[in-house]
């Protein structure tokens, strides 16, 4: 498989606003504040940025919109993407190594929408943002498919609710020391299993938590990155995954979907697999996306992941390390910091290998291996690496 | 290719406010009204696929032919509502509400997702046998599961 991609496109700046369960600013503002934050993280001006990817969150500004708020001169790049984060970071890849632009900025703003928040149905400026909701109950379509799914999983594997319980206990642990989370109490096994059902065999805790913010990356070449302020982050290989049965009912089983596509072009693609990796951001908008991850990258096979979580365990720290060392999420993922569909999971990747987590850091972090998205229609990974 | 009722175009879509009917699906869901569950075959191949689309995803044949079957099937996916979006029918705070997507005897390698009525939740588990029924919903038949 073709990469001439490989290593000549870097992360430079990021911006966040951080995330909040009662917000009371509008997508565009949210947006604005992550995306002047990226611009001047990377040492640069509105003046330099000539590309803009606005994921198509709903409501989220468009790319015209960001590009008249933010002031810029002369753009010749914008996409909208749909979400989940990747669709987003592959495109702003392709332009700046096709030359379509030269500064690429990717703006993710996430608003909590009115039928999935209390709180955002009180809003009545939120009352005209597109629905994502399925409109009856007897749909799998979207969100409730992972449910489903979860039910086949343990019916094919055995494996008991442990499984995806220990991924919410990781992720709630990690959370403790990110101050953008907005979960970030202690969470034991036995919480998991006492919280409420929603889509049974999935409860509460198997779902990320709704939230308002904004992630927003700006990326160049690597050579252009060099002279920029940070350490420059490579997007080493980078990969978006579907299969033609991608609707949800219709998926012809676990055994083969989006993530295996994913890991058979990251691992055609990528020098660097998971012995190389010092950090795993497996995506946790639902838990048994996160057990899908671990067993499709071959962490261990399918319906070991039971076994090897426990395996992996560290008991007095309440989280995982894996084969001794790797951590899982160290932003708390989804679940637990927000759901920001995959922005959190790749801007704490460029964080910790910039070397800039704070006391969250991962010491001589070099690799990270980073996978959005579920099983249908938004599989995705990418393997970053640190400079030099 | 059916017994269409006398349905318009423009009154299915009024009938059907709790569905997003295309110009390629509308035999399907016209055929709700005669209470026949119709899922595209290809004419030239023989593969069925769901839901409808205008063309086989297998030989691209434009020769897809809504083709009734049974309903008869497995359970193949299973989960239990304990709240969700509303329906006239459905009363989260009695129990939680039931969704299977189904494996269609007659219809190798398509599923088929709706509720199962008549049958107590705990009973709603991979691998039941279960046959085609209908309910009202907003006044049109709506296709649901019974336990075979």
């Amino acid at each position: 498989m073709r990469s001439p991609a490989k290593d000549q496109v870097a992360f430079v700046g990021v911006g966040t606003t951080g995330f909040t369960r009662h917000g009371s600013r509008s997508a565009l503002e949210l947006g604005l504040e992550a995306s002047t934050k990226a611009i001047l993280d990377a040492g640069l001006t509105a003046d330099d940025i000539d590309g803009v990817v606005a994921v198509g969150e709903p409501g989220a500004p468009s790319a015209p919109q960001l590009i008249a708020a933010l002031g810029l001169d002369a753009v010749t790049h914008v996409s909208r993407p749909a979400p989940v984060v990747m669709n987003g970071i592959t495109d702003a890849v392709a332009a700046v190594f096709s030359g379509a632009c030269d500064h690429v900025l990717v703006c993710s703003a996430m608003l909590m929408l009115p039928w999935a928040s209390r709180g955002a149905a009180r809003d009545p400026f939120r009352s005209r943002v597109p629905s994502g909701s399925p409109g009856i109950p007897e749909s799998i379509a979207m969100a409730p498919a992972y449910a489903a799914w979860a039910g086949r999983y343990l019916y094919e594997t055995g494996a008991s609710r442990e499984v995806f319980g220990r991924v919410a206990v990781n992720s709630r642990t990690n959370a403790a020391a990110n101050p953008l989370a907005v979960l970030r109490d202690p969470l034991t096994l036995d919480d998991y299993y006492a919280a409420r059902m929603i889509r049974e065999p999935q409860c509460m805790l198997d779902m990320d938590i709704a939230v308002d913010g904004a992630d927003a990356f700006v990326l160049t070449t690597t050579e252009r990155a060099r002279d920029l302020p940070h350490t420059p982050v490579l997007v080493h290989a980078a990969s978006l995954g579907l299969i033609g049965k991608n609707t949800e009912d219709q998926l012809p089983s676990l055994a083969r979907h989006g993530q295996h596509v994913v890991v058979e072009a990251l691992r055609a693609k990528s020098d660097l697999w998971i012995d190389d990796v010092d950090l795993f951001y497996p995506y946790d908008g639902f838990t048994n996306i996160t057990v899908g991850w671990f067993e499709n990258c071959g962490w261990c096979g399918y319906g070991e992941a039971e076994d090897f979580l426990r395996d992996n365990w560290v008991d007095d720290q309440a989280r995982l390390l894996l084969r001794g060392r790797v951590p899982v999420n160290t932003h708390g993922g989804s679940l637990s910091e927000g759901g920001t569909r995959g922005t959190g999971h790749v801007r704490e990747a460029v964080t910790q290998l910039r070397g800039a987590a704070g006391e969250r850091q991962v010491d001589g972090a070099s690799v990270a291996l980073v996978t959005p998205g579920g099983f249908f229609f938004n599989s995705q990974g990418a393997v970053l690496r640190r400079d030099g | 290719m059916t017994n269409d009722t006398e349905l318009s175009d423009a009154d299915l879509v009024a009938r059907l406010p709790h569905v997003h009917v295309e110009h390629h699906d509308a035999p399907h869901h016209r055929g709700w009204f005669d209470r026949r569950l119709l899922i595209n075959r290809c004419g030239a191949c023989g593969t069925w696929h769901h839901p409808p689309r205008p063309m086989c995803p297998a030989c691209w044949s434009w020769d897809v032919e809504p083709t009734p079957v049974s309903g008869s099937g497995t359970v193949h996916l299973a989960m239990l509502l304990h709240q969700g979006p509303p329906a006239p029918d459905v009363d989260y705070s009695k129990g939680p509400h039931p969704v299977v997507t189904v494996d269609l005897d007659d219809a190798p390698g398509v599923r088929y997702t709706s509720t199962v009525v008549g049958v107590d939740p705990s009973e709603v588990v991979i691998g039941l046998a279960v046959e085609l029924d209908w309910i009202e919903r907003h006044g049109a038949p709506f296709p649901v599961f019974r336990r075979a």
